[in-house]
């Protein structure tokens, strides 16, 4: 194991871990801006989350081992699969930690965990965000999986740091199945990251949440744990999306200068893409929720679209 | 004059997006976003059409590009918007034998079976020039797209949608397959607005409230 | 030499005219005299010209004799069409089922529908072809629409989506072919007569694909299974003269495609492939035609489903492709559009008695509309192939034309056709035997001579061209099917 794997490992997770909260508070506010509200300063996660820290875990006293596990694993598993995604740099040699499937698989044990949390109290509310949290799981990842086939067909390669290292060094502007492929991977990531036309990540109290209602029983440290641990998920699904899309700026060699450089890019990028997210919410109203694969069925057609017009080449 | 293999690409990627109007057009509800699907994606015709006009000038491309963009982007939904203010539907949530989802569904078996056939029986015409097969295939899918929506939902006026649709698909055929005389080709173009205008026209009849038919209906007696 | 061209010009005039004219008569006057202006120069063409003539730089019309036998069919039954309009209209009028400012629009798509049939009949280009065929869909949908009822807006919706769409289809399909003769000579050519000359050269498989996505446009032109669902709505809801014209002029275009798109693929290799899939959608057509007409109830329906079988017939018989075979179609063509024609003229006087198409509303039809009730049989015994009537010698013959290519084909045509006639003749006399004393004493509805002349004069000219099959006929047919490449012993 070389030297810049390490730095590669330490520099990837502490960045994510850093600039999620941000894009979560861009996020937040761009919706209260389209909504006529000043909204939370942009610093405002990172206060939630200091403050969350600060404060005891309460637990209920029906809740076993699992309610205590659960933001560990959560945390550890999502910071093991920023190693997947490279935000800044891509290191010369993965040691397999680069592969597509080892990404997809360690979101799934995150969710696992999520749901059977969400479960184990035995409140009414948890029971229900898991059961439909895997209801749509069981619809989103096989449409998932597709879309990263898709880019594994695309980039002959089931290698997700491959794959950024060569869109990265892409010449044409505007390739048609990365067109494709972007708009499934913008469903996938509204998806996954429990945002507007699927779930509403505002509210705690209403019966069509999914995420929140998952996470009801915690408090203090182990809500932040979680917290942040699904603001880097969102934070990793958007910088495949960037990597693939808007690739210009990743480092692919370690250098000081070329980090820096790369590390303010990926933060402008993402801030946009945050922005868009954003707009994208408040322009929506939540959706039905038998109407959920309507909307993932296209995803999965986009992505079969893109695999068929790299069979024409 | 660019470079013939950017315009490939260009073309390649306005082909992707046609295709994704198309599902859109197939998958989606609510007529205004269906109107605009279409409108983007006659936009997206003008487009291709002027990039091959860049490849090889043809004065038939030219105003191929030049009646699109008058009939298709802009009088055809002038139209249709000001029909469908006047008869008050905004949704089609109705469907005859499948739903949305399931059009998506077929949309992919059909594209395949068109790539196959295709590829089976006229792959030889193709031989030196590969993005017009592409070209060809995705017209003939995005014509069974419309189909599939044309006789898929009930309300008039989006099977005039899918039959633009379907129009769309026949031309984005013809540009890549072959080149057609200018005449024909204009007089195709005038003849297929002639129809959607007048089916336009009509539809208003027949989705409109029963209040406004009432009038003209109430002599009728009861047949067949 | 411009003969028909002159026609033309003076049905652009006469539908000028139209646009601001206000009387009736004369609207009607001017139907018929257009209607007729076809026929002094088609008869002087037949007779005193070389034919084929071709017309316009590109040679993208011409006359040959198939084109001008078209026409003279269709101006046939336009003009008895426009005689009977007089009172027609004018009784739809009265009874509020058309608004009186809709006449200059119904005789205005009349008198179109009119130039675009002889133009597309006229086409050389197959393109330009297509182009005037769509043109006919859009007239006649607009005269199934003129009524005022929310039904007939729905069956000419129907009629325009079902058959435009599958059209698109046939587009497909002749850029298909012109790029196929690009392969063939070097320009690339859509017209007729050139792609018969290079017929030969065309590669047979793309050719077979480039056919089918052809047919399918015109066989829904030409009501044929599976593509004829739009026709008994639109047959039954239009006025019974429109009727008449869509049953035996408008099905008559999507034929008249076919034979011609026929008649170059039989001279490549792809002959046989194409025979039996016309042969197999003909027998598929009268089939379904032949098991609807068994459960109808209403008079029109039943005459639009005779219509279907009478169609699928005929493509079998087309795709048996001999030349006694495609002469017998040409004349069976001929015969079917009269009687159409006929049926649909009673069957509108008797609509106008009950107004209603349903036979278990029309009682006494002897006593009130005896004309009408002639005019039914006799059309019936023609259409179900009674002799002396034409179409007995045309069916016996496609039935024997049937026989020289299987044995089996023979007896499903057969035994169809004799069930399509018989649950015509099972529909009459359930409608002449129905008896309701309650309305034994219905008032008579005056027919005008307008609406009976029409009858009469096509009951003459049935029994005349049954009883006499003019050799000038005979040889025109010869040389059409000649002239098509169906070459063969003569019948």
């Amino acid at each position: 194991m070389n030297l810049s794997f390490i730095a590669y490992c330490f520099i990837n997770i502490i960045f994510a871990a850093l600039v999620s909260p941000f894009f979560m508070g861009i996020v937040k506010k761009v919706k209260a801006l389209a909504q006529g509200r000043m909204g939370p300063p942009l610093m405002q996660q990172y206060y939630n989350l200091l403050k969350l820290f600060r404060k005891e875990a309460l637990y209920s006293t029906d809740s076993s081992w699992v309610t205590r596990v659960a933001p560990y694993v959560n945390i550890t598993v999502i910071a093991t699969a920023a190693l997947c995604v490279p935000l800044v740099f891509i290191p010369e040699a993965a040691y397999g930690i680069s592969n597509v499937i080892v990404f997809l698989y360690l979101l799934a044990t995150a969710r696992f965990f999520m749901a059977l949390s969400g479960l184990d109290a035995g409140s009414a509310f948890g029971g229900m965000g898991s059961s439909r949290e895997m209801s749509i799981s069981s619809v989103i990842e096989p449409v998932t999986i597709v879309v990263f086939a898709a880019l594994a067909f695309i980039f002959n390669t089931l290698n997700l740091h491959e794959m950024f290292r060569e869109s990265a060094g892409q010449v044409h502007l505007f390739d048609p199945s990365l067109v494709l492929i972007s708009i499934p991977l913008f469903i996938v990531l509204i998806v996954e990251t429990a945002r507007i036309p699927v779930d509403n990540p505002e509210t705690h109290l209403e019966l069509t949440m999914i995420h929140e209602a998952m996470m009801i029983e915690y408090s203090g440290r182990d809500l932040a744990l979680m917290d942040l641990s699904h603001a880097m998920k969102q934070t990793l699904l958007m910088a495949v999306l960037i990597n693939i899309i808007f690739p210009w700026g990743i480092a692919t060699e370690m250098g000081v200068a070329g980090i820096i450089s790369a590390a303010a890019g990926f933060l402008l990028k993402g801030a946009a893409l945050s922005a868009f997210i954003g707009l994208f919410e408040s322009s929506l109203a939540k959706m039905r929720f038998f109407l959920v694969p309507n909307l993932i069925m296209i995803a999965f057609f986009l992505s079969a679209l893109a695999i068929l017009l790299e069979v024409f080449r | 004059m660019m470079a013939a293999g950017l315009i490939d690409g260009w073309v390649e990627a306005l082909l992707a997006l046609v295709l994704v109007t198309g599902a859109f057009i197939v998958s989606r509800r609510d007529l205004h976003s269906l109107v605009f699907a279409y409108t983007i994606q006659s936009l997206f015709l003008v487009f291709i059409a002027l990039l091959l006009y860049l490849a090889h000038p043809s004065e038939v491309l030219l105003s191929i590009a030049l009646l699109t963009l008058s009939s298709k982007v802009l009088l055809i939904p002038y139209t249709i918007k000001r029909i469908q203010k006047q008869i008050k539907i905004s949704r089609d949530v109705e469907f005859h034998y499948i739903s949305p989802t399931g059009s998506l569904f077929v949309t992919i078996l059909l594209f395949l079976f068109v790539y196959y056939s295709f590829s089976g029986v006229i792959g030889g015409l193709f031989t030196a020039d590969k993005i017009s097969y592409t070209g060809a295939v995705f017209g003939v899918s995005l014509m069974l797209m419309g189909m599939l929506v044309t006789f898929s939902r009930k309300k008039v006026i989006t099977k005039i949608i899918g039959y633009l649709t379907m129009e769309n698909g026949v031309l984005l055929f013809g540009l890549f397959l072959t080149e057609l005389p200018l005449i024909i080709e204009v007089l195709i173009i005038i003849d297929l607005i002639i129809m959607v205008l007048l089916v336009t026209i009509l539809a208003a009849g027949m989705d409109s409230t029963m209040e406004e038919f009432h009038n003209r209906l109430h002599i009728f007696r009861r047949e067949d | 030499m411009n003969f028909l061209f002159y026609a033309l010009l003076i049905g652009l005039a006469i539908i000028a005219y139209l646009a601001f004219s206000t009387s009736h008569r004369k609207m009607q006057a001017l139907s018929m005299v257009h209607a007729l202006s076809y026929l002094a120069p088609a008869a002087y063409l037949l007779l005193y010209v070389d034919l084929p003539v071709y017309y316009l730089g590109n040679r993208y019309l011409f006359i040959d004799h198939l084109c001008l036998y078209e026409v003279l069919i269709a101006t046939t039954v336009f003009f008895f069409a426009a005689m009977y309009s007089w009172g027609y209209v004018e009784g739809l009028v009265r009874a509020g089922e058309l608004n009186r400012r809709d006449i200059n629009v119904f005789y205005l798509m009349f008198n179109a529908l009119l130039i675009v049939t002889v133009l597309s009949f006229m086409s050389n280009n197959l393109a330009l072809f297509w182009i005037f065929a769509e043109l006919t869909t859009v007239a006649s949908a607009l005269l199934v629409a003129i009524l005022n009822s929310k039904k007939n807006i729905d069956a000419a919706l129907e009629y325009i989506l079902i058959t435009s769409t599958l059209m698109l289809f046939s587009f497909i399909g002749l850029m298909f072919l012109f790029e196929l003769s690009k392969q063939a000579s070097t320009a690339g050519t859509l017209n007729w007569d050139e792609l018969m000359a290079i017929a030969k050269s065309l590669p047979p498989t793309p050719l077979v694909f480039s056919f089918i996505f052809v047919f399918i446009g015109f066989a829904s032109k030409a009501g044929i299974a599976p593509f004829h669902t739009w026709l008994p709505h639109a047959h039954s809801k239009a006025p019974s003269a429109v009727s008449a014209i869509l049953s035996g002029v408008v099905l008559n275009i999507g034929l008249y495609g076919i034979l011609r798109a026929y008649a170059i693929v039989r001279q490549t290799g792809a002959e046989q492939t194409i025979s039996y899939f016309l042969i197999a959608f003909g027998v598929l057509t009268v089939f379904v035609a032949a098991f609807t007409m068994l459960h109808q109830k209403n008079l029109k329906k039943i005459m639009a489903f005779s219509s279907v079988e009478n169609m699928g017939l005929m493509l079998a018989g087309i795709g048996i492709g001999t030349h006694a075979a495609v002469f017998w179609v040409l004349y069976h063509k001929l015969a079917h559009s009269l009687t159409k024609a006929l049926l649909f003229f009673s069957a509108g006087v008797l609509h106008r008695q009950y107004l209603s198409n349903r036979a278990d509303r029309m009682q006494y039809v002897f006593r009130l509309q005896p004309l009408a009730a002639l005019g039914l049989i006799i059309g019936a015994a023609a259409i179900s192939g009674m002799p002396p009537f034409p179409m007995f010698i045309s069916k016996i013959s496609i039935l024997i034309q049937a026989l020289s290519f299987s044995v089996p084909l023979l007896l499903a045509l057969l035994l169809l056709v004799l069930m399509a006639s018989a649950s015509l003749v099972v529909f009459l006399i359930r409608l002449f035997s129905n008896k309701d004393e309650g309305r034994a004493h219905m008032e008579r509805y005056d027919t005008q001579p307008g609406m009976e002349a029409p009858i009469i004069a096509l009951i003459i000219i049935l029994f005349a061209i049954g009883i006499f099959f003019p050799d000038g006929l005979r040889s025109m047919l010869d040389t059409i099917t000649t002239e098509l490449g169906f070459i063969g012993a003569k019948p």
